[in-house]
């Protein structure tokens, strides 16, 4: 080797190390914590993370999954988390306890809250409901059923559950309050068969309310707008390709679960992917794709209002909650 | 070519019998042993689900017992509060099935200012340790081993689950309600639990084996896989998520029956592995349920094997059916070939062809006997044969020659007066057989008188020509030109009737006609009035007369009468093998048909009539055997002065 060769050889090798540097240092760190433990309602995070779109998009994303007993919020507030998915409610709720936190985008656009029965319980019809036993969990999502209670008029007993639906199984419960993609097909993997239940959706009675979002901190939102809009962005790509390839996002859930130690099966977790993307659905709501629709955030509002009054009075503007991130 | 025949046939016959008996036998003894099979299968799975269940109970049972009695003891509170944990410490420690304890109190019921109070004592390696459950990060009043039995007030078996971070293995909670006395009410006074590991359980439950891989499992309350010799679906998949996945209703349908406690045996036919038979009953006392699942194709596998030699053997025993039956049957059967040779050889008449061995079946000596039988007769019958013709043809001969002489003793050259002018005359005799009874004669008496005569004796043959011979004999030698017609027949039947003891006879007639003059003197002894043909027009019959046959009474008178013939008349004179001439339907050619026919011809001279006559009858029988003799004469006159 000669001299020039050997200089030549230095230099090429000094840039790429610069460059690869300089690359390295490019990729923003981005901390997401969804609400709850891995399954397939955040396959969708996966699939971007798995297929790198969000590496594509300059960013250095980490997934952490929050304990079961702690609130996403928690992370968010402490700093552990950039970017959080929350429940619509919760949000109005987070916000109202003062937390400065802002929507950036909304996946999801419809409730997929309901109540289920035995049919052999006798409760065909909602009002039957009234004085009966009501399984809830105890970690909240129990705003739209007070709410529900409150504007008919029902008494309904609630008894706090942690996570299961052993109790209703049992007929310890009257009726469970159930997600339709998650606790409802447990029910029906437990051996009881769909058309031995009675179900009333919260949606068909007026409460057809968004439920997955994702928050920030408005400081965030100032500081790292550019980062987090591309953080939507990779998102989003990310629920489509889950569209296309449920398979590959199933094994990925599956993977996720694992790891986390979390019993699983794909027959649930595919039924919960199948229920998650039709939430994601516009349907008649005349929405665009990660936005929340002004009507159902008042909607949301009312039903807050209608357990805590005195936060109705003090109506927060859309904009201020809401701000899409998504083409912006 | 029959032989084969006939042995393919009795063959074919026998095989397609034994193969359908073969069939019905095989297909009965199939049922029955796959029955069989299935029903002892079927005992020893409900044993081993039994057994199995058994040894589970025996753990279950005693370990249920703990927890009931502390909470009798709790309720009594015998024991002191402030000693709870050291006395679920030394519980734990007692009792190594036992993983953990807890006793967790319903808000202020361990004290009026405890909202909650759990002591817990865990195994931890090989020390206890005891702790308070509660903590605001774990609020064991909304989990489901206090809130279940809480609620429902009765003992409750969590569904199983895995202890990370703490015992490291599969795990299930039996928790108990206790109740305490407050203000003078039973109120719930809260919860008592044993953790214990399922360890074990998996042991037992995966030593269950049935063929290759038939295998056990176990279902919680909810329908999941509590051991499964796939370890990866133990705690993640239910039998209903692994029947959706799987998409087999059945499957569902069956883990639906197991979570209700049923117990059965059916068959499921799954996607992967065919059909398999499932029995499954529940363990009582946790309200979950044992299955055992075994492949239907390895059930019967030795019966497939067995199956296989039976069906070996069944072809090979056919194989060797086939080849001794073909070779019996053409052992028994080849004689016949050999028979049917020798019938042929004798019937090109060698008689005396050696016959086959015919073996020693019954049939073929039979057969045997038979042929032989045969070749004697047909020899004797031969032998006969010979002899008979022999004799025939000897007799045949002498007949031949007996009619040449009959022949010779009637005229039979024509004309036989050529120098006589006055007549014409002509006959002819046909015997039915070679010697016949008619007769005819004529000859001169002297110059002037001729002398003629027709007769008919009854019967035929030799003794009807040697009456025929007698008569003709007697004519010759009593005819005399002085004698009437009358006395000349009367003489002839006096001759004849003496000593007549075959009583034959004859029909005769008798004429002598006076050649100058055309006098015709005649007598009629019963035969067939002659016709007479005047003017060569008419012709009729002559009248009946009185007269019998000659031969029957000697002492009869006969009369002569007389009749004038006119020159260029004719008589004809005939037997009744004429008249009496039958066709094929035995019709005969009667006296009426005769007179038409004489009338036809009535210008023909003597010779020409006869012939026009012969030819008639032999028209009208047609070919048919001529029964009579048949004897014609006709004598034509044509006077002096032709």
């Amino acid at each position: 080797m000669t001299k020039i060769n050997l200089y030549r050889y230095v230099i090429i090798t000094g840039l790429i190390c610069l460059f690869n540097l300089l690359k390295l240092n490019a990729q923003e760190k981005i901390t997401f914590i969804p609400q709850w433990l891995p399954q397939a309602q955040f396959a969708g995070y996966y699939a971007a993370l798995d297929q790198g779109f969000y590496s594509e998009a300059g960013l250095e994303l980490t997934i952490i999954h929050p304990l079961a007993n702690i609130s996403s919020f928690e992370y968010l507030k402490n700093g552990k988390a950039d970017v959080v998915s929350a429940f619509l409610m919760d949000g109005i709720k987070q916000r109202e306890k003062g937390t400065p936190l802002v929507n950036i985008a909304q996946l999801s656009q419809h409730s997929a809250l309901m109540m289920v029965v035995k049919k052999e319980s006798g409760i065909n019809q909602i009002r039957d409901l009234h004085h009966k036993k009501l399984g809830i969990w105890s970690s909240g999502f129990d705003d739209i059923p007070l709410a529900f209670m409150n504007e008919n008029n029902y008494e309904i007993k609630l008894i706090r559950i942690l996570n299961t639906v052993n109790l209703f199984l049992m007929n310890g419960v009257d009726a469970q309050a159930v997600m339709y993609y998650n606790e409802y097909d447990q029910i029906i993997n437990s051996g009881i068969n769909e058309d031995e239940l009675n179900t009333f959706f919260f949606a068909d009675y007026g409460f057809d309310i968004p439920e997955d979002g994702l928050y920030c901190l408005e400081e965030t939102l100032v500081n790292k707008r550019e980062v987090l809009k591309k953080f939507i962005s990779a998102t989003f790509k990310g629920w489509d390709y889950v569209t296309r390839n449920k398979d590959y996002a199933i094994d990925l859930v599956v993977e996720e679960m694992n790891k986390a130690h979390l019993p699983n099966n794909t027959a649930h977790q595919r039924w919960m992917l199948d229920k998650i993307l039709e939430l994601m659905k516009p349907g008649k709501k005349n929405v665009k794709k990660g936005h929340l629709l002004e009507q159902d955030y008042y909607r949301a509002l009312s039903v807050f209002g209608s357990i805590k009054p005195d936060y109705c009075k003090q109506i927060l503007h859309l904009e201020n909650f809401h701000q899409p991130l998504l083409n912006e | 070519m029959k032989k084969r025949n006939l042995s393919i046939k009795i063959i074919s016959r026998i095989l397609i019998f034994c193969i359908g008996l073969g069939t019905i036998i095989f297909s009965i003894y199939y049922y029955y042993t796959r029955a069989a099979i299935q029903e002892s299968t079927r005992e020893n799975a409900v044993i081993l689900a039994e057994n199995t269940i058994n040894q589970i109970e025996e753990v279950i049972e005693p370990a249920e017992k703990l927890p009931e009695n502390l909470a009798w003891i709790i309720e009594t509170g015998v024991i002191p509060k402030d000693s709870l944990q050291y006395f679920l410490a030394q519980l734990v420690k007692n009792n190594p099935a036992i993983y953990a304890s807890a006793i967790a109190f319903e808000p202020h019921i361990f004290s009026e200012n405890t909202p909650a109070y759990a002591p817990y004592a865990f195994r931890n390696g090989a020390r206890i340790n005891t702790i308070d459950l509660w903590s605001p990060d774990y609020n064991y009043f909304i989990m489901d081993w206090y809130q279940i039995p809480a609620i429902l007030q009765q003992p409750y078996w969590s569904e199983p689950y895995y202890d990370e971070g703490g015992a490291e293995a599969l795990l299930s909670t039996y928790s108990v309600p206790f109740f305490m006395s407050k203000e003078g009410q039973q109120v719930l006074g809260g919860i008592i639990t044993i953790d214990i590991s399922l360890d074990w359980l998996t042991e037992i439950v995966n030593s269950v084996k049935i063929f290759d891989t038939g295998y056990a499992f176990l279902l919680s309350r909810n329908g999941v896989y509590v051991t499964h010799p796939n370890h990866s679906q133990i705690m993640n998949e239910s039998i209903f998520t692994q029947a959706k996945e799987m998409e087999q209703p059945e499957m569902r349908e069956i883990g639906r029956n197991m979570i209700k406690g049923q117990s059965n045996l059916t068959s499921l036919n799954l996607k992967d592995k065919g059909k398999v038979w499932i029995y499954y009953a529940p363990i009582q006392s946790t309200k979950w349920s044992l299955g055992v699942v075994y492949p239907h194709n390895e059930m019967f596998e030795s019966l497939q094997n067995l199956n296989i030699i039976i069906l070996l053997l069944a072809f090979a025993g056919l194989g060797l059916l086939l080849f001794f039956t073909i070779k019996i049957i053409n052992q028994q059967i080849s004689p016949l070939a050999k028979f049917a040779d020798s019938a042929r050889t004798i019937a090109e008449g060698n008689f005396n062809t050696r016959l086959p061995n015919a073996g020693n079946s019954k049939e073929m000596k039979e057969l045997h006997d038979s042929f032989e039988f045969m070749q004697k007769e047909l020899d004797n019958y031969i032998v006969n044969l010979k002899e008979t013709t022999s004799a025939k043809e000897k007799i045949e001969s002498e007949l031949r020659i007996a009619k040449e002489i009959q022949m010779g003793m009637i005229p039979r050259i024509f004309p036989p007066f050529p120098n006589l002018k006055e007549i014409d005359l002509f006959a002819s005799l046909e015997s039915a057989k070679e010697v016949g009874g008619d007769l005819y004669d004529f000859f001169l008496l002297d110059e002037e008188h001729l002398c003629f005569a027709i007769g008919d004796v009854s019967g035929k043959g030799i003794p009807a020509s040697l009456f025929m011979a007698v008569t003709r004999t007697l004519l010759r030698s009593v005819a005399d030109n002085k004698k009437s017609t009358a006395e000349i027949v009367g003489s002839i039947n006096k001759t004849l009737s003496f000593n007549n003891e075959s009583n034959m006879f004859v029909t005769f007639f008798l004429g002598i006609l006076e050649i100058t003059t055309g006098r015709l003197r005649f007598c009629n002894a019963g035969h067939n009035p002659p016709i007479l043909i005047k003017n060569k027009t008419e012709a009729n019959f002559f009248n009946i007369t009185k007269g019998i046959p000659v031969g029957l009474f000697e002492d009869f008178n006969y009369s002569e009468e007389v009749v004038q013939i006119e020159a260029g008349d004719q008589l004809f004179l005939y037997t009744d093998g004429l008249t009496e001439a039958e066709d094929k339907n035995n019709k005969l050619f009667e006296d009426n048909h005769l007179l038409d026919i004489i009338r036809q011809y009535a210008e023909s001279v003597p010779k020409e009539i006869i012939e026009k006559v012969t030819k008639e009858v032999s028209l009208h029988v047609n070919g048919h055997i001529q029964s009579d003799d048949l004897t014609m004469m006709s004598i034509i006159y044509y006077g002096t002065k032709k």
